[in-house]
């Protein structure tokens, strides 16, 4: 401040306004645009109320924002004038001020612009601080990117989601880092990840929030559990459209724009919608030479065939639809506002419309009526209206067209992309290409949420510095010698990878009536057993046996005992349980269902976590796999002393397959680790895929040596039992743990409710 | 058995088992004290008037149960009934007995009931101790058909009792009482049995399962489901429908969300607050959502497919 402050006596305040006017006066370019500026703010104002706007003019001043700034806060403070007081103009020039010392002038010129545009849109002024602060912080970090999210303020602030712009760009920068290049993309909304941000902008709750509950409604509405699965955004200013593909329900990430009790309207909509398909049976009609407009028109009457059956079923559905069908002929006179009002005139025969095209829609939809049921009918009325619409030369552009109303789905679903003619239309070969982009580019999206798959039969490259620290060293029984090798083996602390849990949720959530079950046993032995108590000195019932003897004694001139009551007592559960999970090499094999056995071990494993914490059982989870006696690798999933909850199941979905197969070893460790515990019953289960095996050893030996680990644990107090996936029954399981604590699994789905189940009749022992 | 010194030891089941079972009971006498036990104290009317069932009970049947109780009757079969809660076991016993012409002692098992629940116990009165017949003893005695309800919920042991009873024998041992009773030859023993809750834990044994003739019942069709709600509740068919409706969707989601989809009962419980004036949403909520899960997001759920079952 200091050529300000050389302006005036020090130690005397002078008006903020007197200095600024005098301060203008010496700037020539300037002083005639500030001049106009603040007569038109004190137009508004009062000239007495200037001082806290002049302040904010000087701050701006203070910090260079140059003529540009200058003239940007006075056009912002005219414009805004009708609407914020000197004191709002005043902190408003103090954060373009703080965001001008990060990213300078032309940036701050650019914000104040934006600012004025969508100021209307901020409530109060918390949420104008919040614009503020979002963009220094983004000056800060990358000032080059002020200008374009400025640019892009329409978009990015929405009415009462100022929250969010803040969000987007503290995403934006944990996600860019420091790649220039990155930052450049996000912000110009250019990137992927923007994108399907800019989409949560004032939307949601989204699919993720709503999946549990659609699924359930439709459950109950259709009978199946369906297949959810989340679309993401197809491009910028798409709006999002559901898509059935095959037996799979996909529903959009979030409809942009949509928020609140909205959204969830528009989800349970669109998913009833598409649940309907399903359920009256998705006929597929093989595409051949069908234009697009024939192809629109066809899904029209099929969503109005299909909506028809189901309000026969369940009349409600009509209010949740009805208030989606609102199209009239003030839309406007585009192809895509006509058709939405044909799928209104389809859904309320009581609706009229100008145009013939309705009319005539309504008229062989309803001389349909009798064969309702059959969805050829969809393709008739379909072709015939599209015919119409061929005579009347009324333009239709297959690749922009959107399907309305928005709970609709976007009519792929109905077509067989199979076998096309090859010399099919060049339109249709747009729009079909247009579909395969978007499926290519969902299955793009969703490949990524699991690991990639590496190429089978190969063990995992293993780097020297990979391995872990060694945490302990255990003998091992050379069977060939007839000795137990000190120190033979190290077991090292594998780092456990925190994995994307969405896949093991979903796989939990159709494991639905599996889980229903094993909770019933955990409500069940929860409510712990009773044991009744004999001769006791209160109680509910009588011991009748004291009771006489106390008889006898008494009239035998004895001292009766009196305690002649029965009572019960709730057992105690003191166990503890230590699951060790093989995920070795062999538990790459794939299944039919795409999973792999490791997917199947975790689903198990998962499940019985649940159970266990729901019963407040002590347990841990570990996995075990080697490469040589020197590498046998532990990772911990869940230790004892922490709760099994979101971390661990994310360690647990982390785990991946490789590796061989040293089982004495990792049972040693699991014995150290049990034997800190203090419980009465300790009970270690192994759940593994086939036979112990190892690179440096013969795999008849590691049988012989995991048998003497169980027997050695077994004299400690800690009960071994496997569970093997064994379908033959033809392995070392009853070798290794005993014909009795030995539990090969046949079938793999069994899996998760037979590792519960065991546990359940171990614990009550 | 023999008396240790003066002190007398009564039906105890080591004794019962290494000695010959009298029938008679046993009178321990003690010099200046007796443990009276009365021979069997008539507490009870012989033909258990209060027992009885005199007007029809309302039921519709589903299938060709009727025939095969009556075939199994003849015979004094034991007949388990399995099905899910609510959908018309008890009724179909009681009306069942009436057709017969039998009194009907139903017992609802419990958690903590205990062999003596159903067989009797001695009681202590001043003058000593007094043996009284639990409900299984008086349908045995007297020839009634004894209905043990949801019998899982019973502990294991409890359930051994009904084995003489149920096997070529048809003896009740009373081991407390040192007497073994023959069956009445009217006496018949039906139980229910909801292989829903069946689980590693409570379950039947399975030598328990394959003592008897099987009944499988089911929430009935929904033609039937509705007639039998407007005939219990009052209702119009619409209303009877919707609610038939409703059942249905939250039987889709048993398992998935719901321990039980809706019962039959339930719907009559609902079915009779709508015909009494309560709006239909209200006593749906008070009569099937509020009472058949705690859960908020599967109440919404379950909110929501109901709100699609009426216009
Ligand atoms: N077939 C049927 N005929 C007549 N009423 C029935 C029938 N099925 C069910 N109900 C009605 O349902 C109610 C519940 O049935 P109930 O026999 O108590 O069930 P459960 O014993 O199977 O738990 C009965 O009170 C009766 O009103
Ligand atoms: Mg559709």
């Amino acid at each position: 401040m200091s050529d300000l402050v050389d302006l005036d006596t020090p130690g005397v305040a002078t008006p903020a306004i007197t200095r600024l006017v005098r301060l203008m006066a010496a700037r020539e370019a300037l002083a005639a645009v500030f001049a106009d500026a603040r007569r038109r703010v004190a137009a508004y104002h009062g000239e007495a109320e200037l001082e806290p706007w002049a302040k904010g003019v000087l701050a701006l001043v203070d910090v260079n924002a140059g003529a540009g700034g200058l003239l940007a806060f006075w056009r912002a403070s005219v414009e805004l004038s009708p609407r914020l007081t000197p004191a709002e103009l005043g902190e408003t020039a103090l954060g373009a001020a703080a965001l001008c010392r990060e990213a300078g002038s032309s940036a701050t010129v650019a914000a104040l612009a934006a600012f004025t545009q969508i100021e209307p849109r901020l409530a109060g002024a918390g949420e104008r601080a919040i614009w503020w602060r979002a963009l220094t912080a983004l000056g800060r970090a990358a000032p080059d990117c002020v200008e374009r999210v400025a640019g892009q303020a329409h978009r990015l602030v929405l009415p009462g989601h100022a929250a969010d712009f803040e969000g987007f760009i503290e995403a934006g920068l944990k996600a860019a880092g420091r790649d220039r290049a990155r930052q450049h993309a996000f912000f110009a909304l250019e990137d992927r990840l923007a994108l399907g941000l800019l989409a949560r902008i004032g939307a949601g709750p989204g699919f993720d929030e709503l999946e549990a509950g659609l699924k359930m409604v439709l459950t109950a509405l259709w009978g199946a559990t369906p297949n959810l699965q989340p679309l993401p955004p197809a491009g910028p200013d798409t709006p999002g459209r559901a898509n059935i593909a095959g037996p799979a329900i996909r529903l959009p990430d979030v409809f942009p724009g949509v928020a609140g009790e909205a959204s969830r309207r528009l989800y349970l909509a669109a998913a009833a919608h598409a649940g309907a398909h399903l359920f009256f049976g998705n006929p597929r009609f093989p595409i051949r030479k069908f234009k697009p407009v024939q192809m629109v028109l066809a899904n029209l009457v099929e969503d109005a065939r299909i909506e028809l059956l189901a309000m026969r079923l369940y009349p409600g559905l009509r209010r949740l639809w009805v208030p989606y069908h609102v199209a009239s002929p003030e839309d406007g006179p585009t192809t895509g506002a006509l058709l939405a009002r044909v799928a209104r005139g389809l859904f309320d025969p009581s609706y009229s419309d100008p145009d013939a095209l309705v009319g005539k829609a309504q008229a062989l939809f309803a001389a349909s009526l009798e064969r309702i049921e059959d969805p050829l009918i969809s393709l008739d009325v379909g072709t015939r209206l599209a015919n119409d619409v061929g005579q009347r030369r009324i333009r239709f552009d297959g690749r922009g067209h959107v399907v309305e109303p928005a709970y609709r789905d976007d009519g792929l679903g109905l077509w067989d992309f199979g076998d096309i003619d090859p010399d099919v239309v060049a339109e249709i070969k747009m729009m079909v290409d247009a579909a395969r982009i978007e499926r290519h580019e969902t299955e793009d999206g969703t490949a990524d949420e699991e690991p990639t798959p590496e190429p089978a039969g190969r063990v995992r490259p293993k780097a020297a510095g990979e391995k872990g620290v060694v945490i302990a060293t255990y003998p091992e029984w050379d069977a060939g010698a007839g000795v137990e090798r000190p120190d033979w083996t190290s077991v090292r602390a594998a780092l456990p990878v925190e994995g994307d849990t969405r896949p093991l949720q979903r796989a939990l959530d159709r494991a639905a009536p599996v889980r229903a079950r094993i909770a019933r046993l955990v409500r069940a032995a929860k409510v712990g057993r009773a044991a009744r108590l004999k001769r006791q000195a209160e109680g509910h019932d009588l011991d009748i046996d004291a009771a006489i003897e106390a008889a006898i004694a008494r009239h035998a001139g004895e001292m009766p005992d009196m305690r002649v009551f029965r009572s019960t007592a709730l057992l105690q559960r003191d166990l503890a349980v230590l699951v060790l999970v093989d995920v070795s090499q062999s538990t790459r094999e794939k299944l039919t269902d795409g999973s792999n056995v490791l997917d199947v071990e975790k689903l198990a494993v998962a499940m019985l976590g649940e159970a266990l914490e729901g019963l407040g059982d002590d347990f841990a989870l570990l996995a075990f796999a080697s490469a040589g006696r020197d590498d046998v690798r532990v990772t911990c999933v869940k230790g004892f002393d922490e709760p099994y909850g979101a971390p661990a199941m994310s360690r647990l979905a982390g785990l991946t397959s490789g590796l061989s197969t040293r089982l004495g070893a990792a049972l040693r460790h699991a014995g150290a680790e049990m034997s800190r515990v203090r419980s009465f019953r300790k009970l270690i289960l192994v759940l593994t895929d086939g036979e112990p095996s190892d690179i440096d050893v013969a795999a008849q030996d590691l049988v012989q040596d995991a048998r003497r680990v169980v027997l050695q644990l077994r004299s400690q107090g800690i009960d071994t039992f496997g569970v093997t996936l064994d379908p033959g029954e033809v392995g070392s399981g009853p070798a290794i743990f005993g014909k009795t604590n030995a539990m090969p699994v046949r079938r793999l789905e069994d899996l998760p409710m037979r590792l519960s189940e065991l546990y359940f009749r171990l614990a009550r022992r | 058995m023999t008396l240790p010194g003066n002190k007398a030891v009564v039906g105890d089941a080591a004794g019962i088992a290494d000695s010959p079972l009298s029938g008679r009971p046993f009178l321990p006498d003690g010099e200046g004290w007796s443990c009276t036990i009365a021979e069997t104290p008539m507490l009870v009317a012989p033909d258990l008037a209060a027992y009885r069932i005199d007007a029809e009970p309302y039921y519709r049947p589903v299938g060709d149960e009727i025939s095969v109780f009556e075939a199994a009757w003849k015979h004094r079969l034991p007949v388990m009934l399995k099905g899910p809660t609510g959908c018309g076991k008890t009724r179909f016993v009681e009306y069942m007995a009436w057709r017969l012409g039998r009194p009907l002692i139903t017992v609802a098992a419990h958690e903590d009931m205990t062999a003596a629940d159903l067989s009797g116990r001695f009681l202590l009165t001043p003058e000593g101790t007094v043996w009284h017949d639990g409900p299984l003893t008086l349908a045995v005695r007297h020839g009634a058909i004894c209905y043990l309800d949801e019998i899982v919920e019973a502990r294991q042991d409890t359930t051994v009792v009904i084995h003489p009873l149920t096997d070529a024998r048809r003896m009740l041992p009373l081991e407390k009482r040192n007497e073994l009773i023959p069956a009445h030859p009217d006496f018949q023993l039906v139980i229910s049995y909801n292989p829903g809750y069946q689980s590693a834990v409570k379950d039947l044994k399975e030598s328990t399962k394959q003592r008897f003739v099987a009944i499988d019942f089911d929430y009935p069709a929904p033609a039937l489901e509705a007639e039998i709600v407007m005939r219990e509740a009052g209702t119009d068919p619409a209303l009877a429908r919707t609610l038939v409706a409703i059942a249905a969707c939250s039987r889709n989601l048993k398992g998935q969300g719901l321990d039980e989809g809706a019962s039959t009962r339930m719907l009559i419980h609902a079915g009779r607050l709508a015909a009494g004036g309560v709006p239909l949403e209200a006593a749906v909520h008070a009569g099937i959502v509020l009472p058949i899960t705690d859960d908020a997001d599967v109440r919404q759920a379950l909110g929501s497919a109901i709100s699609a079952c009426f216009a």
